[in-house]
């Protein structure tokens, strides 16, 4: 007979990574909704999950002493969506959190579960670059904090070690404040992943003040730094220029769908597109 | 529009309750007593010999309590043409092809099973364009296509890919070429699909220690599974019966035969136990059954008023891997080659080739969506070509009242009206469009036309029974997969014998052992064909009404007429409720007279007449068409090629409204599939392996709510039809027929672009547009 999946509810941060070890093959889940339709599918399926919604700790979103904001791994995409303080300071994450999916999936999927997917096209990873987050997380090594510049490796992959688990992502107050504009296409109006996407964000109190993140185009999601560096520099007249700096970061491929080359072509008629809205406004 | 005081009115599901609050139950619902699960072993390959099947390992997996294989069943199914043995026997044909299956005691111990079978493969080259596929040195799928068995309307030529061949031949259309002041050539082409209902395929089956089979299955056509079951396995009729449950959805990919031979072979290793199969969303996309691909190649003859003079159409249809029911797809384009237009003089060839791609069957719309995108693109570039408005190019070629169709037959005054309806739809679009910053918008309508596609024989027929309390029972055999048969069924009935609407109950879920027989529930036939049937079986139950009643108010049968519930005499001798008549009523002596209230009617197409075999012409080849049209407003974006439907006008020629709501339901659900299969929707091969790149949902997508247009319109017409019950005929494949091509011709409207292949995607919009702008 084939082995069942296991599937445990731990309840605390020690439990889940306790839990974890007991069993190789071990998979923590949050919301699932990547994890599930993935086990069906592949050919290694998990031997257990390991849910981590229960666990209270988790469960928070919390504005830290500092100013900065802390978004437990259980907590759903749709409160960070919604949570007024994200609205307020960190709108670019509450425009990227909007686009995940559909209402009802957003009611169940995590933002820490979409970075630890590590998808090219994952939403809410363009607003944590722009807004350099922090990833928390602890594992059989103990406690550590990942840069979210340094989270992503490739295609599925972070830089999580096995057995690791992610706490929260923090986002910095530096952070705070500025505007964003989010150029997303897909192939119909929702629940669809991006086919390309640009996130635009300006962030007064930063260097760069000008943030441009890149979806679907590269094995992770990336920023484009020197489009960046362009906009900083000569403001809303380097659109072009920094278009041509974004296509040229873009590492795009062919797949159902889209084409490298629209994917690349998109990517610069969005940026400019941004640059123009946020220019205007 | 007509009213009835049922029919014609916004009458509620009449099965609504049992939907909303889950009550009603769909195959993979049920959990059958002591029930095993089926897991198919399938190809790999798109096209191998199969050398060898060794199932030693898989019987040995703990819980298994059988496979089966071609070896044990090498027996040939399919409805028109059989071209499939239940598993294959000496090669595989698509990548999905069923090659053996398990029956275990749980899910995980049948997929075990299933990895564990070990066949041994030689591949062979593979066919993936119909093109190549009619080429001298193609490789045949099917070497053996002269020795199948198949009706005489179906021609499959040996030694080729081809399983069917219509010909049309109308007039001297080379002559009348050669006339024609200007000549327009075009080839569009339309991608395999898939149906993505909700319910996926299942099927479940048993055979008892007596040998009498039965099946449960998610179907469109509980009878002719039967038949073809007992065609395939030699059983008799008397041994098989077949169940339907609710049914989530079909469009036609449940239509005919598909996994029950499959759970048959298993139950009958396994006597006493059931054996259920339910389908993976995966298997669905591939190896279910998908729309067929179209190649399109039209000529176009017109004079120098506008009229075409000569057509010439040559539709190359991807059959896939088989063409059981395809094959009828074929046809159905063949003699409805012209769309909605009179050509004088018409060469039309429609051909069914074989390839090793998934396996092509029926779709709503039958064929029609498919040659309409041709057809209707080509009707707005000749128009163009001779500097003709679309629309006034359209009503001076359509059909109508004493013009004839491709093959010969005249149209009267009951047949319907396209020219009406695409002058509703202009009528809509007679304000300017709007402008809109950044977009450019464009305005496009395409026509339609389909007949039901069905054997000259293909039957309905019904049971109306009363129960003691004067319930009218209904008992019909269609399936009502969400397009509100049931509902109308009660109309008709109630209408008939005017009776409050919640005093008919409509049984319907059809068992061949208890069931009225009904041929399948395809070809948009089922308002029209069950709906002849009740009426004709209601009148029947009113003589016995009327005969008894007579007898007890003592007035003549033609005084008599029913009202809520009571028989009464119009020359004023008084009344009697009906509940003391349907059993017999019984007079104060005590004695009887009359008896139980019932009756079963049916309904077989009238006076149809096979089409000539070389030329097709036919003064009556089908029963009926039904005629529309569709407007398309779009706004596209012209740096990233988007499309945005904006709005979306239907008009069809339905004769009598059933049912407002109802109506309405399907003409909106088959704009937006219409829109589904027009802008995004395309099963993909990886032409190397063979496999689907995209079966799931995540890569293959269908409109949701959010891509409804804001404005969806419709109004009908209603020139009643002649032999349609109270005067209506079908709808429910029609309304998905025009919108990709209204969309395609908005599209040219917007940009000055054609895209010739379907789907309409950004990409390829934003690839038209930079190569029309490089040209200047
Ligand atoms: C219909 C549908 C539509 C979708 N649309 C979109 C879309 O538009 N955009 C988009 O970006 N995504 C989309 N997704 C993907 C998915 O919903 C998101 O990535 C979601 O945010 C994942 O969150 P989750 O909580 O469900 O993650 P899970 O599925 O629970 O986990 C995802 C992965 O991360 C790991 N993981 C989860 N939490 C932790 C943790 N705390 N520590 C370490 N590892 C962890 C899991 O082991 C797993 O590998 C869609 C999915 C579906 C089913």
């Amino acid at each position: 007979m084939q082995e069942r999946l296991d599937y445990r509810k731990a309840h605390s941060v020690e439990e889940a990574l306790t839990l974890f070890q007991d069993l190789p093959r071990s998979r923590y889940m949050a919301g699932g909704t990547d994890l599930l339709p993935r086990a069906r599918g592949s050919g290694q399926a998990p031997s257990r999950l390991v849910d981590i919604k229960g666990i209270p700790e988790l469960s928070r979103i919390e504005e830290l002493p500092s100013g900065d904001l802390r978004i437990g791994a259980a907590v759903s995409v749709a409160a960070v969506a919604a949570h007024p303080t994200v609205r307020q300071r960190f709108s670019a994450l509450s425009l990227c959190a909007s686009a995940l999916g559909s209402y009802p999936l957003r009611n169940r999927a995590t933002v820490v579960g979409n970075i630890c997917n590590a998808s090219p096209c994952a939403d809410t990873a363009a607003a944590l670059l722009c807004l350099d987050a922090t990833v928390l997380c602890v594992g059989p090594a103990g406690p550590r904090r990942i840069p979210i510049h340094e989270f992503f490796v490739g295609p599925g992959q972070t830089s999580l070690a096995s057995g690791e688990l992610a706490l929260a992502v923090e986002i910095p107050a530096a952070s705070a404040g500025g505007r964003a504009e989010l150029g997303r296409l897909s192939r119909r109006q929702g629940v669809d992943i991006a086919t390309v996407a640009v996130l635009l964000s300006v962030l007064p109190q930063r260097s760069p003040r000008h943030r441009v993140a890149l979806l679907s185009v590269a094995p992770t999601p990336r920023r484009a730094s020197e489009a960046e560096t362009l906009l900083d520099q000569r403001g809303p007249s380097a659109a072009n220029a920094a278009a041509e700096a974004a296509m040229a970061a873009a590492r795009p491929i062919d797949d159902v769908r889209g084409t490298a080359a629209y994917r690349r072509e998109m990517v610069g008629v969005l940026l400019t597109r941004a640059v123009r809205a946020l220019g205007a406004a | 529009m007509s009213q009835g005081r049922w029919v014609g009115r916004d009458v509620l599901r009449v099965d609504g309750l049992e939907k909303v609050t889950g009550a009603a139950r769909y195959l993979a619902d049920v959990k059958l007593p002591r029930m095993l699960y089926a897991q198919v072993v399938r190809s790999p390959h798109p096209h191998a010999r199969v050398r060898e099947v060794d199932v030693s390992r898989a019987l040995s997996v703990a819980g298994v309590r059988a496979v089966a294989t071609g070896r044990d069943f090498p027996f040939h199914v399919g409805i028109y043409l059989k071209d499939q043995t239940v598993f294959a026997t000496d090669r595989v044909r698509f990548v999905g092809d069923p090659v053996a299956a398990v029956a275990a005691e749980s899910p995980e111990a049948a997929r075990e099973a299933a990895a564990l079978v070990r066949v041994e493969y030689e591949p062979l080259p593979a066919l993936f364009d119909v093109r190549q596929g009619i080429l001298p040195d193609a490789p045949l799928v099917h070497p053996d296509l002269g020795k199948y068995q198949v009706v005489p309307w179906i021609t499959p030529q040996a030694g080729t890919n081809i399983c069917n061949h219509l010909k049309v031949r109308k007039g001297d259309y080379h002559a009348a070429l050669k006339t024609a002041a200007h000549v327009v050539e075009n080839t569009f082409v339309v991608p395999q699909v898939q149906h993505v209902p909700m319910e996926v395929h299942g099927s479940a089956a048993r055979m008892d220690l007596s040998g009498k089979l039965e099946v449960l299955t998610s179907a469109q056509s509980p009878f002719t599974v039967r038949h073809l079951l007992c065609a395939c396995f030699g059983l008799s009729h008397g041994d098989v019966r077949v169940m339907v449950p609710q049914v989530g959805g079909g469009f036609g990919g449940k239509a005919g035969i598909n996994l029950e031979p499959i759970v048959t072979a298993l139950a009958m290793r396994v006597p006493g136990r059931w054996v259920r199969l339910v389908l993976t969303r995966a298997e669905e996309f591939y190896a279910a059954v998908v729309r067929q691909g179209l190649v399109a190649t039209l000529t176009t003859g017109v004079d120098r008023s506008g009229k075409v003079v000569a057509q010439r159409m040559h539709y190359l249809w991807d059959c896939g891997a088989y063409g059981g029911y395809g094959v009828n797809v074929v046809r159905a384009a063949g003699y409805t080659c012209g769309g909605a237009y009179e050509f004088p003089n018409v060469w039309g060839d429609s051909i069914g080739v074989y390839t090793n791609r998934p396996v092509g069957s029926a779709y709503r719309g039958f064929g029609m969506q498919e040659i309409h995108w041709a057809l209707e693109q080509q009707m707005d570039m000749v128009a163009h070509e001779i500097g003709e408005d679309p629309i006034a190019f359209r009503l001076k070629n359509c059909l109508g009242p004493g013009k004839r169709t491709v093959t010969g037959q005249l149209l009267d005054e009951h047949s319907g009206r396209v020219d009406q309806c695409i002058q509703r739809v202009a009528q809509a679009f007679s304000e300017p469009l709007a402008t809109r910053p950044g977009r450019l918008r464009g305005r496009g309508l395409a026509c339609a036309v389909k007949a039901p596609a069905m054997p000259n024989d293909a039957a309905s027929s019904v049971l109306l029974k009363f129960c003691e309390d004067g319930v009218l029972e209904v008992l019909v055999s269609g399936i009502d997969y969400g397009q509100g048969l049931r509902t109308v069924a009660a109309q008709f009935a109630a209408e008939a014998l005017n009776l409050p609407i919640e005093q008919v109950r409509v049984r319907n879920l059809p068992d061949t052992d208890l069931s009225p027989y009904d041929w399948q529930t395809v070809a948009s036939r089922q308002t029209w064909a069950t709906g002849n049937a009740i009426l004709r079986a209601a009148e029947k139950c009113k003589a016995q009404l009327f005969e008894t009643a007579s007898q007890v108010l003592g007035a003549p049968v033609e005084r008599l007429a029913l009202r809520d519930g009571q028989v009464v005499d119009t020359g004023g001798a008084g009344r009697v409720p009906i509940t003391r008549l349907v059993m017999g009523y019984q007079f104060p002596d005590g004695h009887v007279i009359g008896g139980p209230v019932a009756a079963a009617a049916h309904h077989v197409p009238e006076g149809l007449l096979f089409l000539d075999p070389q030329t097709s012409q036919s003064a009556k080849p089908v029963a009926k068409w039904t005629f529309g049209a569709q407007g398309v407003e779009i706004s596209v974006d012209p740096d990233t090629g988007h499309i945005q439907v904006d709005r979306v006008v239907a008009c069809y020629d339905v004769g009598q409204v059933v049912n407002q709501g109802l109506i309405l339901g399907q003409t909106y659900g088959g704009v937006v599939q219409g829109l589904g299969t027009g802008l995004m929707e395309e099963l993909k091969l990886d032409l190397l392996t063979g496999k689907a790149q995209n079966a799931n949902l995540v890569d293959y997508k269908i409109p949701t709510a959010l891509d409804v247009p804001a404005a969806l319109e419709a109004s009908f017409v209603e020139t009643p039809q002649k032999d349609g019950p109270m005067g209506a005929r079908g709808i429910g494949e029609h309304t998905m027929i025009p919108t990709p091509a209204a969309l395609a011709n908005a599209l040219y409207a917007a940009c000055g672009i054609r895209i010739q292949e379907m789907p309409l995607t950004a990409e390829k919009v934003r690839a038209a547009l930079r190569e029309k702008r490089a040209k200047g």
